[in-house]
């Protein structure tokens, strides 16, 4: 496997960054939640959560005696259960999010998720989830495996520095169809993705929301995709497929590029707000920190 | 209508180009983007689209053919026949003369730039605007008569070469006034030279242009180079070289003098600016079987004019001389004649003798006999008389005789050097009473005369005599013998030489009915194989570049040496300021057209269609 090194990527300055960024997460959305999840599932903790009817083989330790003695039936306590969340971080590795605009000066669209992705999978490493990282282009890669604790960061560091150069184009729906069997439990997942699936993103996404995965779509975008200036006689040149187009780049035909590009933006998250799925737009000219802060919390991504 | 400028038609070759590259398509920028699926979603939107863009592409082609076509038409300068009053003739005279080979700083030759010149100018020939082209150096040569067709014009040109011959521009223009003179509308002559004449021929009226090319160079030239034959020495000759600096400044140089190809000679020369150095190289030898005798001089220089750097001579060729020897046997006389390249001589004993034979000799040598009733009066032919003379005196002949006197500046004694000779027996002589002869006595002995020479007034007969026994000396054991006798005898033939020819280039050499010369120089003194196929000039050769030159006559091959020899050729202080630009052809009289020739409207439509274009194009609207 082809390996893309980024040594400047999660420099010492972003590792600093990741730890303000983790306190100041925990200060603006202090009450709307804790490093802890409580899961629907009934468990043994301190918090009660429900009371059911006794029945054999229940443990008698369980047993609330004061309603026993006031209404002479055996009732359960019921207690939370706390339970670990499993975050998943599926990144779009294909050739496309690595492209840049002619004249560069701003960093490629993979590193920009590269970067998001670090920054969420060491916030949820700090609230003692499980955290894992898969990348994806035609087909899902091998994982990271799953990480728990800020001790595991360096290994999630390590694995997204190493990312793979994925060949062909982005095809979320075999991807995320693979990811849904692979996973046997269900979670948190981030797509970080410039969904430029020639066959639409919309019916992958819609699996993964169908098998109950609580899915935040984070959509990759480089200005200049969005917002293109090049004009004149082009032969433009698809990088993941090598397709090439000829065209003659007028004002005219920009406008109409970009009421394109705006009715798929549009369109992505019309989408996702009708399929119940967080849609935020990061566009790499917004520094990552920013984005996690704002972006996240427009997407109403951690709760 | 007829166009003015039918070359601009030649450009009508550049329209396939046009719709070629636009066959093949211009060529696009590369740009690499992450996806295509907005710009494949933009046209799959509309297929009309696809189907306006061709016709946009085919609008553009269209547009840009037609302001192709209009520029041609304005540059063909096209005019209505009902404008065009009268057409215009120019006449270009192309200074083809030696000084037109100099060479400028930037190593281009004066005649190169004329001919870049005049071939920009016969690009505007055309049906009414002919032209005719002359080459002018010591004559003028119409090299194309009038035509509109630029191509003939250009080949004419293309054959135009500079020459090492002089001359005036005189000529040129007074041939280029009358080639004029029966041509109607407006005329013109333009001169294409380095230097503009001070006197323009008086009886030529029509306008001349001159165009001048060159600037002031300093040049070394060889003005004289001259051979002659040294009468008291058959065996040598000298040469006479002038060398002229036509500089600002001293020049120093070496010349060279080769012999046959061979180097004989080299002589530094340093000549103050406007000076002259002369050298005379007094012993060259004569032309013999080893050597004809071509000589070139040559100047150890890299100056402007490299034409007359080099000079060419022959020497002159002194034709054997016919002796015939009448004796009975002697073996000195028989050897020393056979010896001797410069004569061709023939044996005869006494008894065949015939005084009829004596005119069909330069010298007839009678040893010890003379003819019964020779008669000097009546005798034709030189003779040379040893030991029994016809003038031998009555006295009884001298014993052991002492030679006392000699005339040293007689010819027949040149070099000869009779001290201390041993004389057995002389018989004195006594010069003859004759009215119509000078006698000379060379040697005496005492009041005798030992030798006699004698000349006959205005015939040019002469007679030698010499009294001695050659066997009873030691004469023919000395240096003076074999000199005395060739001295005499060439004496007795005269000084015959052959003519040595030489000339200028251009000048004109009138030929006999079986003479003829190769026109193009020869190095003579390599064996060159003959080619039948070089061209040969009969009747009048006029050569136009220096060098070697055979003359084929029915006495056999002469040959002839062609210099430049001008102090006006290569005299290249004084220059004309270069003319820049083109001359002004004379117009063609059109009558006007609402105002203005017909090019400038298709100019200024095709400068609005090009507007037009620009803006379309920065628009979108076109490709």
């Amino acid at each position: 496997m082809d390996t893309a090194t980024a040594p400047l990527l999660f420099d010492s300055d972003f590792l600093a960054k990741l730890e303000q960024l983790y306190l100041l997460s925990k200060k603006l959305f202090r009450g709307a939640h804790r490093a802890e999840r409580r899961s629907r599932q009934i468990g043994s903790s301190l918090e009660f959560a429900d009371y059911r009817n006794y029945t054999l083989g229940d443990d008698l330790r369980s047993i609330d005696w004061n309603i026993y003695g006031r209404l002479d039936r055996l009732f359960v306590k019921l207690f939370e259960q706390e339970q670990d969340l499993d975050i998943s971080f599926l990144l779009d590795a294909s050739a496309s999010m690595r492209w840049t605009p002619a004249g560069g000066g701003r960093i490629p669209k993979f590193d920009q998720a590269r970067r998001i992705a670090a920054s969420l999978a060491y916030i949820g490493l700090a609230n003692l989830d499980r955290v894992n990282v898969h990348y994806f282009a035609s087909r899902l890669e091998e994982d990271l495996g799953l990480c728990r604790g800020k001790s595991q960061f360096h290994k999630v560091l390590e694995f997204l520095r190493h990312a793979p150069a994925l060949e062909g184009e982005t095809r979320l729906l075999p991807c995320l169809r693979t990811f849904a069997q692979r996973m046997k439990r269900r979670g948190l997942v981030f797509v970080l993705s410039d969904l430029f699936d020639p066959d639409g993103f919309e019916e992958g996404l819609a699996l993964l929301r169908h098998q109950q995965f609580e899915l935040h779509v984070i959509h990759v975008l480089d200005p200049a995709e969005v917002r293109p200036g090049a004009m004149g006689d082009l032969r433009l040149i698809e990088c993941e497929s090598g397709e090439a187009y000829e065209v003659t780049a007028s004002e005219a035909l920009l406008q109409r590029y970009h009421a394109e590009v705006d009715a798929f933006l549009q369109k992505a998250a019309a989408f996702c707000a009708e399929s119940g799925i967080n849609y935020a737009q990061a566009t790499t000219a917004v520094p990552f920190e920013d984005l996690v802060l704002r972006v996240l919390r427009d997407g109403r991504m951690i709760q | 209508m007829t166009f003015l400028n039918a070359w601009a038609a030649g450009f009508a070759g550049i329209a396939p180009v046009i719709v070629l590259l636009y066959l093949l398509k211009l060529k696009r920028r590369p740009t690499p983007v992450s996806t295509l699926l907005f710009w494949q979603r933009l046209f799959q939107e509309s297929r009309r689209r696809a189907f306006f863009q061709r016709l946009r592409q085919l609008f553009s082609l269209l547009l840009h053919l037609l302001i192709f076509a209009l520029i041609l038409g304005a540059l063909a300068h096209p005019a209505l026949d009902r404008q065009i009053r009268e057409g215009a003739s120019t006449v270009l005279i192309l200074d083809t003369r030696a000084r037109m080979q100099a060479t400028e700083p930037d190593g281009q030759t004066r005649f190169a730039r004329a001919k870049a010149e005049v071939a920009n100018v016969v690009r505007e020939a055309g049906a009414l605007r002919q032209m005719a082209m002359i080459t002018a150096d010591a004559s003028a040569r119409v090299i194309s008569p009038f035509t509109d067709d630029e191509k003939a014009l250009r080949e004419g040109l293309s054959k135009a070469a500079v020459t090492d011959a002089g001359g005036a521009l005189d000529g040129a223009i007074q041939l280029a006034g009358e080639l004029l003179a029966s041509r109607r509308g407006d005329r013109k002559i333009v001169v294409y030279t380095d230097r503009v004449p001070e006197t323009k021929p008086a009886n030529v009226n029509v306008p001349i242009d001159f165009v001048t090319v060159g600037t002031a160079r300093d040049n070394l030239a060889i003005t004289r180079f001259a051979t002659r034959a040294v009468l008291n020495s058959p065996q040598t000759s000298e040469i006479l070289l002038e060398v002229a600096n036509f500089g600002r400044a001293a020049a120093t140089t070496n010349v060279e003098i080769s012999y046959d190809g061979r180097l004989l000679d080299v002589k530094p020369l340093t000549i103050e600016p406007g000076g002259r150095a002369v050298r005379i190289f007094p012993t060259v030898p004569r032309p013999t079987n080893d050597g004809r005798g071509w000589l070139t001089a040559r100047l150890d220089t890299a100056d402007a004019l490299a034409a007359d750097n080099v000079a060419y001579a022959v020497l002159p060729v002194e034709p054997p001389q016919r002796v015939l020897l009448v004796t009975k046997g002697n073996w000195f006389l028989e050897k020393l004649l056979g010896a001797d390249q410069g004569m061709a001589f023939e044996l005869l004993t006494p008894d065949s003798f015939s005084a009829s034979l004596a005119p069909k000799f330069d010298a007839v040598v009678l040893d010890n006999f003379v003819p019964e009733g020779f008669d000097l009066a009546a005798a034709a032919g030189n003779y040379f008389f040893i030991k029994q003379t016809p003038f031998n005196a009555s006295a009884p002949p001298l014993d052991q005789p002492i030679i006392t006197d000699l005339d040293s500046h007689d010819p027949v004694l040149r070099l000869v050097n009779l001290q201390n000779i041993t004389l057995l027996h002389a018989a004195p002589l006594a010069v003859p009473k004759s009215g119509d002869w000078t006698w000379q006595t060379p040697i005496r002995s005492f009041e005798h005369p030992l030798m006699l020479t004698g000349e006959r007034h205005g015939g040019g007969q002469r007679v030698a005599a010499l009294a001695l026994d050659i066997g009873d000396s030691d004469l023919p054991l000395r240096v003076a013998f074999p000199l005395l006798i060739s001295n005499t005898l060439h004496w007795l033939a005269g000084e015959e030489t052959s003519p040595v020819l030489s000339g200028r280039a251009s000048e004109a050499l009138p030929l006999a009915a079986e003479e003829s010369v190769r026109v193009d120089p020869q190095t003579p003194w390599k064996k060159e194989s003959a080619s039948g196929s070089q061209p040969v000039a009969h009747d009048v050769f006029e050569p136009l570049t220096n060098g070697f030159y055979e003359v084929q006559t029915r006495a056999g091959p002469h040959w002839l040496a062609v210099n430049t020899f001008s102090e006006a050729e290569s005299d290249l202080r004084a220059a004309n300021t270069p003319t820049t630009g083109s001359p002004v052809l004379p117009a063609i009289s059109l009558a006007p057209l609402a105002g203005w020739p017909l090019w400038h409207y298709l100019a200024a439509a095709a400068l609005a269609l090009f507007s037009l274009e620009w803006w379309l194009f920065h628009r979108r609207r076109t490709e």
